[in-house]
C-alpha cells in the first residue's frame, strides 16, 4: 500500500507529532526536532513533510487558537491518525525484526 | 495592531508581504504564524538583526512547489476539509499552452496565414510608430523647450506672406528694450559655403552665425572647450565632433584654423557633441554672430528694418509665466510701431512660434504637417485591423470544425471561461510569434525606409521604453481584438448540438459578421488603391507637365564669385566646349520655392501697386536658354545693371491692363530700381504646381547672380562634365565644384510627395496582400465545408464554371458593397489633398473604376485559385466520405 509507505524523515516527524501530542504544530515540531537530532531544522522541510503526511492520511490537522506571539495568527495543530499509528508500529516492527535478526558477532570488533 | 507594536521587533515587512503573496491561501495563515513565532523566539536568543536574517533564510528554504500548490485532494482529506480555492491557474495555463500548440501545428495553413498577415500588419505598425515618434520628438530634448520660441514675420499685403526670418535689428531691440525673455539668441544660417583647411582640402558646409545665448537656449553641449567663452570672441568657431573627425582625424581640433570662403579665418575653440538626428538645426559649424558682418555684410545692414531674410532668425526663451500671446500682442506690436511708419507698421507683424511648431509648420518651412503623420498612423491602424479581421474570419470559420472538440470538453466539465481562455492562449501564441517575425521584418526594412526618407530611424525595444510599451500594447490589443470574439463563439456552443454535429454555419453566428469584416477589408484595400492611383497621377502630372520652360538637359553650376571678369571668362570657356548649346547666369533657376518678392510701382501711377512682384535676376541668355516664349516686345538687352524689365502675363493682368502691348515701353520701379519694360513673356511655373502663377519680372542685375545654367547635349555627358570641372576650377580655384541637373531640382520640389507616394504604395500592397491571404483562407474553408455540395452538384451535371460562379458571386457582392463605402471616403480625402495644388488633375470615374477592377482581379485570382481546385475535385471522393 503506497499510501502508508513511510520515509525516514517522515517517520521521525510523525513520531515527534505523537510525542508532542496536544501541542504538535509547526514551530513546536521544528524546535523539538532540532533539539533531539542536534542539528538545525528549517521550517520549510518540516512543513513540507507534515503536508505530505497529511496527504497520505497519516496525520490530520485542525486550526488551534490564535495567539499574540504568532502575530495573531492561528496554529495548525496536528495529531496522528489511526493509519499513522499503524504505519509507525509497522515501521517499528520492521526495525525490531531487523535488530532481532542481527547476529551477536556482527558488531564484534 | 497595537498589541503587535508592544511586542517590539517585527519581521521584515517586505519579506512577510512576499511570502504571503507566494503562499497558497489554505496554508498562508499557519506559515506566516510559524515564521512569526520562530522570529520572536530568535529575537530573544540572537537579537533582532540576526532574527531578521534567519527569517529571510527560513523563507528561502520554504520555497518549494508545495508552498504555492493548491491542496491535493486525498480521499481521506476531502471528507474532512473543503477548500474553496477554485483552480490552479499555472497548471491550467500549461495545459492551454500545450493544447494550443498541438492545434496550431495540426492546422498549419491556418497558422501560417494568420502569422504572416499579423506579422506584416504589425511590422508596418512598428515602422509607422517609429516614424511618427521620430518626427514628434524633433527638438524635444532641449531643457525648457516649452518656453522657447522663434520670432517670425508676417507681411500683410494683398496676401499674407510668412517668413521664418526677422529684420536683423529685431534681436537687439527685443533684448535691450524688454525684460520678458531670459535669453535672446540671433542666428543666421549661411548654407553651402566653402570651408578650407588648406588650398587642397576644401569642403562645402552649412554654417551658422550665432549669439552666445543661442547655446544657452538650446542644448547643444560642448565636449571640448569652455561654454563660458564659446561664440564670444570674433573669429572663433565651434565644430561638431563629426566635423572634427572629418577634418582632422585624431588630431586635436582645438586651436586649428579654418578659412571660411575667402573672407574669414577662424580659430576652433570648442567641439560640440554630435547633433542628434532629431533636430532641425543642422549646421555643424558655429561662428560668432559678430563675425557675420565680415562674412555677409548685406545680412546685417545697420538698422535695416524693411528687409528680412528667412535665414536671419531670432530665438527667445521667455521667463516662466510669460504668455506668448501677451508678447505677440504687446511687445512685438510695440516694436513694429516704434520702428515703422504708420503705413508699414500695418504691414509688418511679428509673432512667436513655439519650438514644437517649428518642425510641423509648412508655412514656416517646417518639414511636414502633423496631419500627414496622423494619416500614417491611421494607415498603420488599418493594416493591423485588416490582419485582425483575417484572424477573426478564419477563427470563426474554423470554429465549426472544432465543434466536436468543444462538445467533448464541455461534457467533461469545461466551463465557458476555461474554453475562452484556452482560445485566447492560442491567439496569444500566434500573436507573439507574429510580433517576433514583425520585429525581424522591421529590422530588414529599416535601411530602406531610412534611405527613402533620408532619416535615421532606430528600432530597439530594449532601449526604447515607448516602443516596448507600444509592442506590449499592440500584443494585448491584437490578442483581445482578434481572440475575444471567436473565443466567445466557441465557448457558447451547445454541447449536445455540437456533439451531434448539428451545428450549422448559421448557429456559429458569425457569418454575417464575417461578411461585414470582409467588406471592411475590401474597403480599406480600395481606399488605399484609389489613394495610390490619385497621388501617382498628380505627381506624374506635375513632374511631366509642360512647365513653360525647358528643364531637360540643363546643368546648373554654382557661381561663388560674380565679378564680371570671372563670369565672362567662365562663360567663354564653357561655350567653347563641344556639346554646349547655351550658357546663362542668374540668381534663381526657373522653378524654385525660394524666390523673393518686392513692391512695384508702374508707369506714372502715384502709388505702389497693392501686390508684390517676384523678381528674377538673369542675363539676356536666360529666356532663349530656357526656351521661354516672348509674347510681346523683345528679350532683355545685355547689361549688368538694372535697365530693362520683362514681365509675365500674370503681372500684366495684375496691373489691370487688357493687352500685353500696353506695358511695352512704360517705366516701372521695382525693388527701388527704375527700368523700362521691354517685353512680356508667357506665364511659366516658377514655383511648384501647388501655387498659382504669380506676377513675375525678369531683369539684368549682375551683382546677384549666383548660378549658371548650361544647356548641353546629353548624349555624351562624361567629357562635358569633366570639361566643366576643369574650366570652373580654373576660374574659381578656391571653391568646390558642384553641379546638379535641373530636372532633379524640379523633382526635389515634390520630394515629400514622392516619399508619400512610395509609402502609400508599399502600404497598399501590403494591405491587399493581407486581405488576399484572409480571403484565401476563407475560401479554403468554404470549399472544405461545401465539398459535399460540390460533389452532389457535379453528379447532377453542374459544370466547373457553374460551381465557380456560385463561389464567386458572393464575394463579388461583398466587393461591390465595399466599393460603395470606400469610394466616397476616398473621394473626400483625395479631393482635400489635391486642393493643396493649384494645378491639379480632376478626379474622374476612370480612377475609381480602375481601383475596383484591380481589387476585383486580385480577389478573383485568390478566390479562383482555390475554387478551381475544389470544383475540379472528383465527386466520388467527396461523396464517399462519411
Amino acid at each position: 500500500m503506497k499510501g502508508t509507505q513511510l520515509g525516514e524523515f517522515e517517520e521521525v516527524v510523525l513520531l515527534t507529532i505523537a510525542l508532542l501530542y496536544d501541542d504538535a504544530y509547526g514551530v513546536a515540531v521544528v524546535e523539538e526536532l532540532s533539539q533531539r537530532l542536534q542539528r538545525p531544522m528549517s521550517l520549510g522541510v518540516v512543513h513540507r513533510t507534515m503536508q505530505r503526511l497529511e496527504e497520505k492520511g497519516l496525520v490530520r490537522s485542525r486550526f488551534g487558537e490564535a495567539t499574540a506571539e504568532r502575530g495573531g495568527r492561528r496554529k495548525r495543530m496536528f495529531s496522528v491518525t489511526a493509519d499513522g499509528e499503524q504505519s509507525l508500529r509497522e515501521a517499528r516492527r520492521i526495525r525490531d525484526e531487523l535488530w532481532g535478526g542481527i547476529p551477536e558477532t556482527a558488531f564484534g570488533n | 495592531m497595537d498589541s503587535r507594536k508592544d511586542k517590539g521587533p517585527l519581521p521584515p515587512c517586505w519579506a512577510e508581504w512576499l511570502i504571503g503573496r507566494i503562499t497558497a491561501p489554505h496554508i498562508r495563515e499557519e506559515v506566516l504564524g510559524d515564521l512569526y513565532e520562530l522570529f520572536q523566539s530568535r529575537v530573544r536568543s540572537h537579537g533582532s538583526t540576526k532574527a531578521g536574517l534567519f527569517y529571510v533564510l527560513e523563507m528561502l528554504l520554504l520555497l518549494h512547489p508545495r508552498l504555492w500548490r493548491s491542496p491535493a485532494h486525498s480521499t481521506q482529506l476531502s471528507n474532512q476539509f473543503t477548500f474553496d480555492s477554485p483552480s490552479n491557474p499555472t497548471a491550467m495555463f500549461s495545459n492551454y499552452f500545450k493544447v494550443a500548440l498541438r492545434k496550431l501545428s495540426r492546422h498549419k495553413s491556418y497558422t501560417v496565414i494568420n502569422v504572416v498577415s499579423l506579422s506584416l500588419g504589425i511590422a508596418c505598425a512598428i515602422l509607422i510608430f517609429t516614424l511618427v515618434k521620430y518626427h514628434l520628438s524633433f527638438d524635444h530634448f532641449h531643457a525648457n523647450e516649452d518656453r522657447i520660441y522663434r520670432i517670425y514675420t508676417e507681411l500683410h499685403k494683398e496676401k499674407v506672406t510668412y517668413s521664418t526670418g526677422v529684420p536683423n535689428p529685431m534681436g537687439e531691440a527685443f533684448r535691450s528694450g524688454y525684460s520678458v525673455a531670459e535669453k535672446v539668441g540671433r542666428i543666421a544660417f549661411v548654407n553651402k559655403r566653402v570651408v578650407s583647411l588648406s588650398p587642397e582640402k576644401k569642403f562645402e558646409e552649412d554654417l551658422a552665425f550665432a549669439d552666445p545665448e543661442f547655446l544657452d537656449i538650446f542644448d547643444f553641449p560642448l565636449i571640448e572647450g569652455s561654454s563660458q567663452t564659446a561664440l564670444q570672441e570674433p573669429n572663433t568657431a565651434l565644430i561638431t565632433d563629426r566635423i572634427a573627425k572629418k577634418y582632422f582625424g585624431n588630431q586635436d581640433p582645438i586651436g586649428q584654423l579654418l578659412h571660411i570662403d575667402e573672407s574669414l579665418v577662424v580659430r576652433i575653440t570648442g567641439v560640440l557633441r554630435n547633433l542628434p538626428a532629431t533636430t532641425d538645426f543642422r549646421s555643424e559649424i558655429y561662428l560668432p554672430f559678430a563675425s557675420l558682418k565680415d562674412h555677409s555684410p548685406w545680412m546685417v545692414e545697420k538698422d535695416w528694418w524693411l528687409g528680412y531674410n528667412k535665414e536671419m532668425q531670432c530665438f527667445v526663451r521667455l521667463k516662466p509665466g510669460v504668455s506668448a500671446d501677451m508678447v505677440d500682442s504687446k511687445i512685438l506690436r510695440d516694436i513694429a510701431d516704434k520702428h515703422y511708419d504708420k503705413e508699414m507698421a500695418k504691414q509688418f507683424h511679428f509673432k512667436l512660434q513655439p519650438l514644437s511648431d517649428v518642425h510641423f509648420n509648412p508655412k514656416l518651412r517646417g518639414y511636414t504637417e502633423k496631419k500627414n503623420l496622423w494619416t500614417f498612423a491611421l494607415i498603420g491602424l488599418f493594416l493591423v485591423a485588416t490582419a485582425c479581421v483575417n484572424f477573426i474570419n478564419l477563427a470563426t470559420a474554423q470554429a465549426l470544425g472544432r465543434a466536436r472538440e468543444i462538445g467533448v470538453r464541455k461534457v467533461l466539465g469545461s466551463q465557458r471561461a476555461a474554453l475562452f481562455w484556452q482560445f485566447i492562449t492560442e491567439t496569444g501564441i500566434i500573436t507573439a510569434l507574429a510580433l517576433l517575425i514583425a520585429l525581424g521584418l522591421t529590422y530588414l526594412a529599416l535601411p530602406f525606409i531610412n534611405n527613402w526618407f533620408s532619416i535615421a530611424l532606430i528600432v530597439n525595444p530594449l532601449t526604447d521604453t515607448y516602443l516596448l510599451a507600444f509592442l506590449l500594447g499592440i500584443l494585448l490589443i491584437v490578442i483581445f481584438c482578434s481572440g475575444a470574439y471567436p473565443g466567445l463563439i466557441l465557448a457558447r456552443f451547445q454541447p449536445v448540438l455540437a456533439l451531434k454535429g448539428k451545428l450549422s454555419q448559421r448557429s456559429v453566428g458569425g457569418f454575417s459578421l464575417r461578411k461585414g469584416l470582409v467588406v471592411g477589408q475590401f474597403a480599406i484595400s480600395q481606399l488605399l488603391i484609389i489613394g495610390t492611383l490619385i497621388v501617382t497621377n498628380q505627381l506624374r502630372y506635375s513632374q511631366q507637365a509642360d512647365m513653360g520652360f525647358q528643364k531637360d538637359a540643363m546643368i546648373i553650376l554654382s557661381v561663388p564669385n560674380n565679378q564680371k571678369a570671372k563670369t565672362n571668362s567662365l562663360a567663354a570657356q564653357l561655350s567653347e566646349m563641344a556639346g554646349v548649346e547655351n550658357v546663362t547666369f542668374f540668381d534663381s533657376p526657373p522653378a524654385t520655392e525660394t524666390i523673393g518678392s518686392t513692391p512695384i510701382q508702374f508707369d506714372s501711377r502715384p502709388e505702389a501697386e497693392k501686390f508684390n512682384i517676384s523678381l528674377k535676376s538673369a542675363d539676356h541668355n536666360y529666356i532663349p536658354t530656357f526656351k521661354i516664349s516672348v509674347l510681346a516686345g523683345r528679350n532683355l538687352n545685355p547689361s549688368d545693371t538694372v535697365r530693362e524689365y520683362v514681365l509675365n502675363e500674370a503681372a500684366v493682368k495684375a496691373l489691370g491692363l487688357a493687352s500685353t502691348q500696353e506695358v511695352i515701353g512704360k517705366t516701372a520701379t521695382i525693388n527701388n530700381r527704375k527700368g523700362t519694360i521691354v517685353g512680356v513673356i508667357k506665364d511659366f511655373h516658377f514655383k511648384s504646381f501647388r501655387t498659382t502663377i504669380e506676377p513675375l519680372c525678369l531683369t539684368t542685375w549682375g551683382e546677384v547672380y549666383n548660378s549658371c545654367a548650361v544647356n548641353v547635349n546629353t548624349a555624351n555627358l562624361e567629357p562635358i562634365l569633366a570639361g566643366f570641372r576643369k574650366a570652373w576650377t580654373a576660374t574659381y580655384p578656391s571653391s568646390v565644384f558642384t553641379y546638379r541637373f535641373m530636372d532633379e531640382d524640379i523633382e526635389r520640389l515634390y520630394k515629400l510627395d514622392n516619399m508619400l507616394l512610395r509609402l502609400i504604395q508599399a502600404f497598399a500592397g501590403i494591405a491587399i496582400f493581407v486581405g488576399c491571404l484572409g480571403l484565401y483562407g476563407l475560401v479554403s474553408f468554404m470549399a472544405a465545408q461545401k465539398t459535399k455540395e460540390i460533389g452532389v452538384r457535379k453528379v447532377l451535371d453542374a459544370t466547373t464554371t457553374n460551381i465557380l460562379f456560385s463561389f464567386g458571386k458572393e464575394f463579388l457582392r461583398l466587393l461591390l458593397i465595399a466599393f460603395v463605402l470606400a469610394a466616397p471616403l476616398a473621394w473626400w480625402v483625395m479631393e482635400n489633398w489635391l486642393n493643396n495644388f493649384a494645378y491639379r488633375i480632376e478626379l474622374g470615374a476612370g480612377i475609381f473604376l480602375l481601383a475596383i477592377l484591380i481589387t476585383f482581379i486580385v480577389a478573383l485570382i485568390t478566390v479562383g485559385f482555390r475554387s478551381v481546385k475544389a470544383s475540379l475535385a472528383n465527386p466520388i471522393k467527396s461523396l464517399r466520405m462519411e
